[in-house]
């Protein structure tokens, strides 16, 4: 089901989310941006996003991503310094969805916030509901572009969970624009995600982020940070998807 | 000889013996002196010195506040907000609602409410109470500003009908934990011994609007003790469940297995160990079988260095397998590796 925010307080504008509902809990599907110079915004201390009746009426704490743009020009180059990390979201009620406030990059300018998640409700009398791993098959030109081992998706009705590890580029692709098909992702998937991952030196609190966009079964990703390839700043995606089936 | 006071009597005062008449609002009223039944609490005590200090605070008010105070108990007459019928004075008022608030850790407030506010009533399912666990159950959740007040007796007879003058307070700010209360330790602490099977509880509950003093009606309630809880909490994994004298590497934990979705819930922070990027959680009771598996959660950094970087982490939930305790390993896998960092939301199931 897909709806419109009604209002927040945070001086974005209005934001279209995608989601699937059920009695225990909602998988909700976002990417908009706020300026952190809004009065609105500083005057929040939590970010609430106003939406229509939800199928929960609170929620336990689930991750959303931010993201914030940083790129240079040194020497004739450009160094992308993009990054982001998780904020704490939760349902506070049927109409409120609220997303924790964290300012440390909001000298950055224009922030990202990408919600991908899952957000479930806690005693519901029973057990959890184990789903199927689905090890992720994938395929590019010459296979330019290679996934890690942890690359899976578990596949329901309405929407998928997915998680994959990027292991490693063909050199002479290092600078293209990505694009890599997801031969056994399942129908009905279109979202921009984050890309988290390589190294950051201007924002070391941080590691880079970019974003990838998934469409039709196929990943493009047209830019990446620059520290993407650093040694033990795995890129990865993790993702709780809305799929595109009439409910 | 003693003559009685009578409501005959009409603007008669004073006290007689354990009689006390006064003239409240035209009506006369007479009242028999009470005696504590039983040893006075130190929550008792504490009480009595707030409404003390409280009705001296009164004094201090200006009388634009006084005149307001007494505006809003005009209101307040014959209203059940307080779950009684009575007339109320505006220093009745200010006493009242403020020894609310001061009892909800509250500070006393000088400005009277601009008008009486509706309170919800306390809805729960049930309450189990045994020597070892007192729990309420299926509370109806209500958000900041209300705090739960829950007050209970000592064990009774179970032949009582009417014992609830018998109940003290034990918390004034219960704090339902997805509609789980567990309020053994606060009844130990307040009551001072276990309930006894076979006898009776008296419970009185109520929400308190921390804003205002404002309370819900009183539910009144009572339950037989019972030797063993027929009530089952909810599976979770948490510090206290955690294996004793065994090395862990966890500071907190929280792992709710109760959402019956397709998720894990996971609070944890993660310390790490040795040059391993995994934290283990070594557990006092095995995992049963329908609860093992593998999930997946994010992860942020929550270095003293200040990095919050964002991670995935992969958590493999084990049984206890010969010596090896049931052990929950929380493996990093995406993004930099950060000791500690902080495990958080729902994790995937498989």
């Amino acid at each position: 089901m897909n709806f419109n925010s009604t209002g927040n307080n945070f001086g974005a504008g209005q934001i279209a989310f995608k989601s699937h509902q059920e009695e225990n809990f909602v998988v909700l599907n976002a990417k908009f941006t706020y300026n952190p110079e809004s009065p609105e915004y500083q005057a929040a201390d939590v970010l609430e996003i106003y939406v229509p009746d939800l199928s929960i009426d609170r929620s336990a704490i689930a991750g959303v991503f931010l993201r914030f743009r940083d790129v240079r020009d040194s020497y004739g180059y450009t160094w992308d310094n993009s990054g982001g990390t998780v904020l704490k979201s939760w349902v506070k009620d049927k109409n409120t969805l609220c997303i924790e406030k964290l300012t440390n990059f909001d000298e950055k300018g224009e922030i990202t916030i990408y919600v991908l998640a899952l957000y479930t409700m806690l005693a519901r009398g029973g057990n959890p509901i184990k789903g199927t791993q689905t090890r992720l098959q994938t395929t590019s030109e010459n296979n330019y572009l290679r996934w890690g081992y942890d690359s899976f998706f578990v596949e329901f009705e309405h929407w998928v969970f997915l998680h994959m590890m990027y292991s490693g580029c063909t050199y002479a692709y290092r600078d293209s624009a990505w694009e890599c098909s997801l031969d056994n992702l399942p129908s009905g998937i279109t979202a921009d995600v984050p890309f988290c991952g390589g190294g950051n030196q201007y924002n070391p609190s941080v590691d880079g982020m970019s974003e990838a966009h998934i469409e039709n079964g196929v990943l493009t990703c047209q830019t990446r940070t620059a520290g993407f390839d650093d040694t033990g700043h795995e890129p990865f995606i993790f993702a709780f998807l809305v799929r595109d089936v009439e409910e | 000889m003693i003559a009685l006071p009578s409501i005959a009597f009409g603007g008669f005062s004073g006290s007689a013996k354990g009689v006390t008449a006064r003239q409240v609002g035209g009506r006369s009223i007479l009242s028999v002196r009470s005696w504590p039944t039983g040893q006075t609490t130190t929550a008792q005590v504490v009480r009595r010195a707030s409404m003390s200090k409280i009705t001296k605070s009164y004094k201090t008010l200006t009388a634009a506040q006084m005149q307001a105070w007494e505006n809003l108990a005009q209101h307040c007459s014959g209203a059940s907000v307080f779950g009684q019928k009575a007339e109320l004075s505006g220093i009745n008022l200010y006493v009242r609602l403020n020894a609310n608030r001061v009892m909800a850790g509250e500070a006393i407030v000088a400005d009277a409410p601009l008008g009486q506010v509706a309170v919800p009533n306390v809805e729960y399912s049930t309450v189990s109470v045994t020597p070892q666990l007192i729990v309420f159950a299926g509370i109806k959740h209500e958000s900041s500003p209300y705090k739960l007040v829950v007050k209970m007796s000592g064990s009774q007879s179970a032949g009582i009908s009417n014992g609830w003058s018998k109940t003290v307070i034990i918390s004034s700010e219960v704090e339902d934990d997805w509609g789980e209360a567990d309020v053994t330790k606060l009844y130990l602490k307040t009551i001072g011994v276990e309930p006894t099977p076979g006898q009776k509880v008296f419970i009185e509950a109520y929400w308190l609007d921390t804003t205002t003093g404002f309370t819900g009606q009183v539910f009144k309630d009572s339950v037989i003790v019972t030797g063993e809880s027929s009530y089952t909490p909810r599976k979770r994994v948490t510090m206290d469940r955690l294996l004793p004298d065994h090395e862990q590497h966890v500071s907190s934990i929280d792992v709710d297995f109760s959402s019956g979705a397709p998720v894990v819930q996971f609070d944890v922070m993660c310390e790490g160990h040795s040059n391993v990027a995994s934290s283990e959680a070594y557990l006092e009771q095995d995992l049963p079988e329908e609860l093992r598996g593998t999930s997946w959660a994010l992860g942020r950094g929550n270095g003293e260095d200040g990095k919050i970087v964002a991670q995935s982490y992969v958590m493999w939930l084990y049984g206890a397998y010969y010596s090896t305790p049931a052990r929950i390993t929380f493996a990093h896998r995406g993004g930099y590796y950060v000791k500690p960092t902080e495990v958080f939301g729902p994790g995937i199931i498989y």
